[in-house]
């Protein structure tokens, strides 16, 4: 029950919040935050999200987890002391551009190309076991029958693949931007 | 924190995922993740944020085949739509759904904007321009209601909880599949783009419709229930790609669609150019390209003085100039 509860709030995160996750970096870039805090202010952030009980208050996800984002960077600034007063007000007036869409819903996607590009980049026995579960959709345990190997060998390279993509996802910051803007400019991209 | 330290949190975040993607979870897995969260507050959001970058990794199957064998609209969505539930089937294939979030979710949405959201149960709301919704979501069934305005349904297939939509008298059942619900005035109007829907009039089930992948229905707020044509679907559903698509209306019927998108109204000054009937693809955030491009292929006046509004056609001195709206307007398509 508790995992049910997990992957369904996982779900939700994976579709409202982590498509906007990039944007929301590169504007904690933009206001001279350096790579080591954007990192920590998002983890908090996800954090924060972690705690809460429900989520059926926050009408609009991107804008919440953009203040959520904000007011940690703001109280990160205002404790270290030495940031001209003039960036803070800045960031205090800062709001999340939820212009109207297309465009928003276009952007409201995780950006797939790259993923299938991070997939590519795994070691090639990752690779094809990640690429049969996330891809083709099969279980760990089609998975083991498929390559007669044992559920805990498929697990440990699900293992791998996790984690070298998961390190992809942050490294990846620094281009999140330019797709981000790519993406943006595609009409249609919904059916 | 050093950074060495989030190294090798992830990492455990990173095998957490995989365990709790092998499907056998039980007591004892629970027990050992709850002392590692335990552990260190961290570890809930790297958590979080792992497990929602595995779980969005399910779109891939849709993008892929979308690449690599450049698949019919159709198919396609069909592609999406089964790994918009992908990310839920874990849950449903445990025994036994509960309601998590009791209270009802709200929805809504200003003139000219399109929302996109992802429901709880992996369906995917797209919701049009001036729209009010409510979902609820209990053990045994799905709801939505539409208030106000449209939706376009994505929805995760869960059988054992139907998704029920309400419009008006309208109501609409599915239970994995894609589809449309506008209230109007008069009724409301389900266009399907994947899958099968049945649909009837609330209090007169005999009278209801199934519907399969391009084919539609109006049911009436008097208990009608009228087949629309294929080809008006896809028209109708323009909006999802910030179009608005015309196939023979009249600039009458097609200001009023653009009206619903717009503060700056376009005003049709006579009933003669009013009944001009017009063919195009638009962009719904564009009145004043759409009248200007009307202006010069019907070679009739634009007026773009006002900032609220943009008059295409002369007034003629007996025209009434409430034109805009004639009787019945409000669809293009019933």
């Amino acid at each position: 029950m508790e995992q049910e509860r997990r992957t369904k709030f996982a779900a939700w995160v994976a579709g409202e919040i982590l498509p906007y996750e990039p944007k929301v970096r590169s504007w904690l870039k933009r206001n001279r935050t350096t790579p080591e805090d954007v990192d920590e202010v998002i983890q908090e952030a996800y954090c924060r999200l972690a705690m809460l009980k429900a989520v059926d208050h926050i009408d609009r996800p991107e804008a919440y987890f953009f203040s959520l984002c904000r007011n940690l960077l703001l109280r990160r600034l205002k404790r270290a002391r030495i940031v001209p007063i003039t960036t803070i007000a800045e960031i205090e007036a800062a709001s999340p551009d939820t212009g109207p869409s297309p465009e928003r819903e276009v952007a409201g996607r995780v950006d797939y190309e790259r993923l299938l590009q991070l997939i590519n980049r795994l070691p090639e026995r990752c690779r094809t076991i990640v690429r049969l579960r996330k891809v083709d959709g099969w279980s760990q345990k089609e998975i083991a029958l498929h390559l007669a190997t044992t559920e805990k060998a498929v697990e440990k390279q699900i293992w791998l693949g996790v984690k070298a993509i998961r390190a992809a996802w942050d490294e990846a910051e620094a281009d999140a931007e330019r797709s981000f803007q790519a993406l943006g400019s595609s009409r249609g991209g919904l059916a | 924190m050093t950074s060495q330290d989030i190294v090798s949190m992830r990492e455990e975040a990173a095998a957490w995922i995989a365990r709790m993607d092998a499907d056998r979870w039980g007591d004892s897995d629970e027990d050992e993740l709850k002392a590692w969260l335990d552990q260190d507050e961290r570890h809930h959001g790297i958590l979080l944020q792992t497990h929602a970058i595995w779980i969005s990794m399910d779109g891939l199957g849709a993008c892929q085949s979308h690449e690599s064998e450049g698949q019919s609209t159709n198919k396609d969505a069909s592609r999406r739509l089964f790994l918009a539930g992908g990310a839920t089937a874990m849950v449903a294939s445990l025994v036994g759904g509960i309601v998590w979030l009791g209270s009802p979710l709200r929805y809504s949405t200003d003139i000219g904007e399109v929302r996109r959201l992802t429901l709880m149960d992996g369906s995917i709301a797209t919701i049009n321009t001036m729209s009010r919704i409510e979902v609820k979501t209990a053990s045994a069934r799905r709801e939505i209601r539409i208030d106000e305005g449209e939706a376009w349904l994505q929805v995760a297939k869960d059988p054992t909880r139907p998704l029920i939509v309400s419009a008006g008298r309208a109501r609409a059942l599915a239970l994995g599949t894609a589809f449309s619900v506008r209230k109007l005035a008069q009724g409301a109007e389900i266009f399907v783009t994947e899958g099968l829907v049945k649909a009837w009039p609330d209090t007169a089930e005999g009278a209801g419709v199934r519907l399969a992948a391009g084919e539609g229905a109006f049911i009436g707020e008097d208990a009608r229930v009228v087949r629309l044509t294929k080809a008006a679907v896809d028209r109708a559903l323009a909006w999802r790609f910030g179009n608005i698509d015309l196939l023979g209306q009249s600039l009458a019927d097609a200001a009023v669609e653009f009206n619903r998108y717009n503060k700056r109204k376009i005003i049709v000054a006579d009933p003669v150019t009013g009944s001009e009937r017009l063919d195009g693809t638009f962009q719904f955030s564009d009145p004043e390209g759409f009248a200007l491009a009307v202006g010069e292929s019907l070679s009739v006046p634009v007026d773009l003085t006002s900032t609220s509004q943009i008059v295409i056609g002369r007034y003629s001195n007996t025209a009434d100039k409430k034109s805009e709206g004639y009787p019945g307007a409000g669809s293009l398509f019933p």
